[in-house]
């Protein structure tokens, strides 16, 4: 994920002076990197796990940390403001959770409300999925009178003028005509009901998922003072994006006030909750993972550098405290390595690898090798394809009817399905080539996929080889003692056969079979004129495939 | 013997003696039925023993373009606008006398620049319309007797006609080519030795027999030298793709550090290829924009293992008994079956683990992946890694930056960076920048420790260093190649000009 900050406010947020150099070098340490500066204007691409970091504001507080210059866990006072949410029945199946928060006294400039946008809008597509799990919706905190209610409603019945518009539109109308309708209305659109927010004076907040009123739900600069409300499936989502993106404006100078919300079974939610949580971590198993012998101190200040509070307990524990806002922290594990980032990646130093084993190729390798050096040796230049292909090239030019596996995603026609035979890819590369040099004897090893209902993944993937000769005249006798050679170095002497057979791919008369003791394993023949001209090909061409097994035993 | 001379050499020599002159090499090359080329090599070789003395010349010869061979069945444009003037009876208005020209209206201002400048015709305004007056009886043009000659097949062009040559080059109706003509003859001092060196005769063996063996005839004769100095022609027998050579390298480079090659299918159900990773079912990774799936003949598969499937899902949902906390979120045996194209080769390290729980273990596979892209010159929908694992007791990060140092030193590149990443399946989890050779710093690959939620629904107690590198990158490195649809690049004509080596 790319932020984009102001140089002089992220230096600002810093607190402190710092060289580009300085903060390039940090922030490689602490996950990111800088994409590109241009101007007053830098791109910083942040990992995906770290929706903390989406922001100006959470890059700052990582980055003041790291350096020292405001370590340990970021406390942020929140003042009960007893204001109510009352969350009416009939939401549980729709979109049943919420949590709210206010911040007052926010600074707020064209510049400022683009950012609180932008992380708004990162947060809801990665961390609630679109808006799926979660959607964030601000407010001007003054318009409102509390409590605000969050309930299910008739569509038709649902009237406001959505941000950006000047008239008032119903629930259907928002659907059809509002492009964040068209964009996200499939979230809710299949229910009878839908979740609207609104406040004690009949005001509509907003249609979450979809939009805000274009009354309560616009920032300007003149707003100080914001509600901040997220719905969504997921109430753990919900809650880690509200911290996130309070937090946030915290940083900004807000000072964050809790509202309650009721639920229709009784229960209460007092949101936003920072009350950090605990886990308790061994030093023996943070030091056996990193592959140091750090004492106790040394690893609370690492974790000190990168936010978290850390205190000992018992000489052998350390007790850590994870922040609200970071939703990356499921096991010990990932405290570790914020440990690891904390003592510095730069400071880790490879060790020599221990581990003793033999190290060999697949069987089935060393047999596509083996083939590979016998073709190259009867004079065929090895090609490369890709495994994917068009059907129009495998069946339609084929004369074919094979099944294939098809995706049903492609980008783009010609790379839709699997091949399920190397010939048709043979016979497509020397299409493309007739300006080369004559004769042409090309070869390539390589996998097939052919559909099998019997297999865990429907699909029965067969190691394959195909030859193919092409030239002014051809000669069918020349290719059959090549593929003799081929089949006899391979240990097969005495247990090939070739039986003739009626097949479309070749002339009628010219064509056969390749049977490994009696079992079907290939075949070979002269291209029949139709297929070459489906190609476009101008010269003759014999050739042959044969499948191969996925051990060096031809009987599997 | 080495005084001896070549059979080529003895007839084009011999040639030389019989015209007695300064010849061109073509000239030669005709009358002993030679390809030019090889002719000049043997004058070179010639040259070089100081007999013959070659001559270099450039020849300029002219040629008429299309336009001016045009020109030639019709007209110039300009001595058609004088004939409608004159036509129209010496004076016509510029339209009129075009109309009655049979001009190409798209030549009409040629027409009548040049018409003006040759001083056959006058231009005056009268009324705001053109009128030309012709000035002349008969239009003189030097320019057409240019044309005339060169159309009958003469390289040149008379002197006198050479401002109007120059004329005609600029109007692109005639081209010129630059040809080097090499004209040979014997040097006279050497004379006497060539003479001497040609009534030899042909002296020694030519082809060496099983007869002359046997006879043992060989013994009092000398063999017959051929031109062993020339660059031999370029021929096409079978070899290996470049890029399997690379891949080859890169296999025994890992065989070497201990690893043993495994495989997985091309087509897998997300569980093998996401959820036995701890991705999560709701990840973007799985969406449609970003991973094929496999809608036909068959868009399922099905659960081989339920006993593991079990502690897959409960890993998911709570983290089962690995001390994880989960993604708190139901899961599907839907989404679990759904088949993909498998998007990178870390489902084929599951594969490996289920077969082998217990260390020590090192596994690499070099395969390809799929990820739904447009082809361009920067994205394929298909690219190949080159992935591994280690399983052993007391493995650490450290231990993890130890191999990737070792196993990028194995394939030449000395100096490393290490930043913190992120993968779902691996926590702590590294990215490896290398200083390459030609590119400067690049990304490698990432890599880390898989996470207990990976590895404990396997019962495996062991650490696994899990590792990845872009194979692709470093081949189209060392390959110069910049588009990545070179990889599988489909022209025969690259192939046979291209190898790898290292």
């Amino acid at each position: 994920m790319i932020v984009e900050c102001r140089i002089d406010d992220l230096l600002s947020l810093i607190g402190k002076k710092l060289s580009m150099k300085k903060l390039e070098d940090t922030l490689f340490l602490v996950k990111a990197e800088i994409e590109k500066i241009e101007g007053n204007i830098i791109e910083i691409e942040v990992n995906p796990d770290r929706q903390d970091m989406l922001s100006t504001e959470g890059i700052a507080r990582v980055v003041r940390a790291f350096l020292r210059f405001e370590s340990g866990l970021k406390k942020y006072p929140v003042k009960k403001s007893g204001k109510q949410i009352i969350v009416k029945p009939g939401l549980n199946k729709i979109r049943p959770f919420i949590c709210c928060s206010i911040i007052k006294g926010i600074p707020s400039d064209d510049e400022l409300i683009k950012e609180y946008m932008h992380l708004q809008d990162a947060l809801t597509s990665t961390h609630g999925r679109n808006r799926k799990k979660a959607s964030i919706g601000l407010y001007v905190y003054d318009d409102l009178e509390f409590p605000v209610f969050y309930g299910p409603q008739i569509p038709e019945k649902i009237k406001f003028v959505p941000l950006g518009y000047e008239i008032e539109m119903d629930g259907p109308t928002i659907m059809k005509d509002h492009e964040k309708g068209v964009e996200f209305g499939p979230i809710i659109q299949a229910h009878k009901k839908w979740p609207l927010l609104y406040d004690s004076k009949d005001q509509v907040l907003s249609l979450p998922p979809i939009i805000n009123s274009n009354y309560l739900g616009r920032m300007t600069t003149e707003t100080r003072n914001l509600f901040v409300e997220v719905t969504g499936t997921h109430l753990l989502t919900v809650h880690q994006a509200l911290n996130i993106i309070t937090a946030s404006l915290a940083e900004r100078g807000g000072k964050v006030e809790s509202v309650t919300v009721e639920y229709p079974d009784g229960t209460t939610d007092e949101t936003p909750d920072f009350r950090p949580e605990n886990m308790t971590i061994d030093v023996v198993d943070i030091n056996a993972m990193i592959g140091l012998d750090l004492t106790g101190n040394e690893i609370i200040q690492a974790l000190e550098r990168t936010g978290f509070g850390a205190k000992l307990v018992k000489v052998k524990q350390v007790q850590v405290l994870i922040p609200k806002y970071r939703m990356d922290i499921l096991h010990p594990v990932d405290v570790i390595e914020d440990i690891a980032i904390g003592y510095g990646f730069d400071n880790l130093l490879p060790a020599m690898p221990q581990t003793m084993t033999l190290g060999k190729v697949n069987p089935v390798t060393r047999l596509k090798n083996k083939v590979r050096d016998l073709m190259v040796g009867m004079g065929y230049h090895e090609v490369m394809n890709y495994i994917m292909s068009s059907p129009e090239l495998l069946n339609d030019r084929m004369l074919r009817d094979r099944p294939v596996v098809t995706t049903g995603n492609p980008k783009s026609r010609n790379y839709s399905v699997l091949r399920n035979s190397l010939l048709p890819i043979l016979l497509d590369f020397i299409s493309q080539n007739q300006h080369a040099d004559y004769p042409q004897k090309i070869f390539e090893v390589g996998d097939i996929a052919i559909p099998d209902e019997s297999k865990e993944t429907r699909v029965d993937q067969v190691p394959s080889v195909c030859g193919l000769l092409t030239d002014v005249r051809v000669n069918i006798t020349k290719l059959m003692a090549e593929i003799g050679f081929l089949l006899r170095n391979l240990g097969l002497d005495e247990h090939f056969t070739f039986e003739s057979e009626v097949n479309s791919d070749f002339i009628q008369g010219r064509s056969a079979n390749i049977k490994i003791d009696g079992e079907q394993r290939g075949f070979f023949g002269e291209i029949s004129p139709e297929i070459l001209s489906n190609f476009g090909i101008g010269y003759p061409v014999v050739a042959f495939e044969i499948f191969l097994p996925r051990s060096t035993d031809w009987t599997h | 013997m080495s005084e001896q001379l070549t059979e080529g050499q003895r007839t084009v020599l011999r040639e030389l003696m019989n015209l007695g002159q300064r010849v061109p090499a073509s000239q030669l090359a005709n009358n002993l039925n030679q390809g030019e080329e090889r002719v000049i090599s043997i004058l070179n070789s010639l040259a070089s023993r100081s007999l013959v003395q070659i001559h270099t010349r450039e020849i300029v010869s002219h040629s008429l373009t299309n336009e001016g061979l045009g020109y030639v069945e019709s007209g110039l444009p300009e001595v058609l606008l004088f004939s409608g003037v004159k036509v129209l009876g010496g004076k016509a208005t510029f339209d009129d006398a075009v109309a009655h020209s049979g001009l190409d209206p798209n030549t009409k201002g040629i027409a009548m620049n040049w018409a003006r400048k040759n001083g056959w015709v006058q231009i005056s305004k009268e009324d705001g319309t053109t009128v030309l007056r012709s000035l002349v009886d008969t239009p003189e043009s030097e320019m057409s007797d240019v044309l005339e000659q060169l159309s009958t097949g003469k390289e040149s062009v008379s002197t006198t006609h050479t401002e109007s040559l120059k004329q005609a080059l600029e109007r692109k109706l005639v081209s010129e080519v630059v040809t080097k003509k090499f004209e040979a003859e014997i040097i006279g001092a050497k004379l006497g030795e060539v003479d001497q060196l040609l009534s030899v005769g042909v002296k020694g063996l030519g082809d060496l027999t099983p007869e002359i063996l046997s006879s043992g005839a060989w013994k009092k004769e000398s063999f017959r030298p051929y031109n062993v100095d020339i660059q031999p022609a370029y021929a096409n027998y079978g070899k290996k793709h470049p890029y399997a050579e690379f891949n080859d390298w890169l296999r025994e480079i890992m065989v070497g550090l201990g690893f043993t090659e495994w495989f997985g299918p091309y087509v897998e159900t997300e569980f093998w290829g996401h959820d036995t990773l701890f991705v999560p079912q709701d990840h973007v990774a799985r969406e449609v924009q970003d991973q094929f799936r496999v809608a036909a003949p068959y868009d399922h598969g099905f659960i081989m293992d339920r006993k593991y499937y079990k502690a897959v899902k409960a890993v998911h949902e709570n983290g089962g008994d690995t001390g994880s906390k989960g993604w708190d979120w139901p899961y599907s045996e839907e989404v679990a079956t759904r088949l993909c194209l498998r998007p990178h080769t870390t489902p084929v390290s599951m594969r490996f683990l289920y077969e082998h729980r217990e260390g020590p273990q090192k596994m690499f596979i070099i395969d390809r992946n799929f990820r739904s892209e447009t082809l361009s010159a920067t994205h394929g929908q298909e690219f190949d890694q080159c992935e591994g694992i280690i399983m052993d007791k007391g493995l650490s990060l450290r231990d993890l930056l130890g191999y990737l140092t070792s196993i990028c030193k194995g394939v030449g590149i000395e100096k490393l960076k290490f930043k913190p990443g992120q993968f779902p399946f691996t926590e702590p989890s590294v990215e490896t920048f290398g200083k390459h050779e030609k590119l400067g710093w690049i990304e490698l690959g990432g890599s880390g420790i898989f996470r207990p939620e990976v590895t404990r629904p396997l019962g495996i107690k062991e650490t696994v260093l899990a590792w990845g590198l872009g194979s692709g990158r470093l081949y189209m490195a060392a390959m110069g190649i910049n588009d990545i649809r070179d990889l599988f690049s489909r022209d025969l004509n690259w192939l046979r000009r291209s190898h790898f080596v290292r």
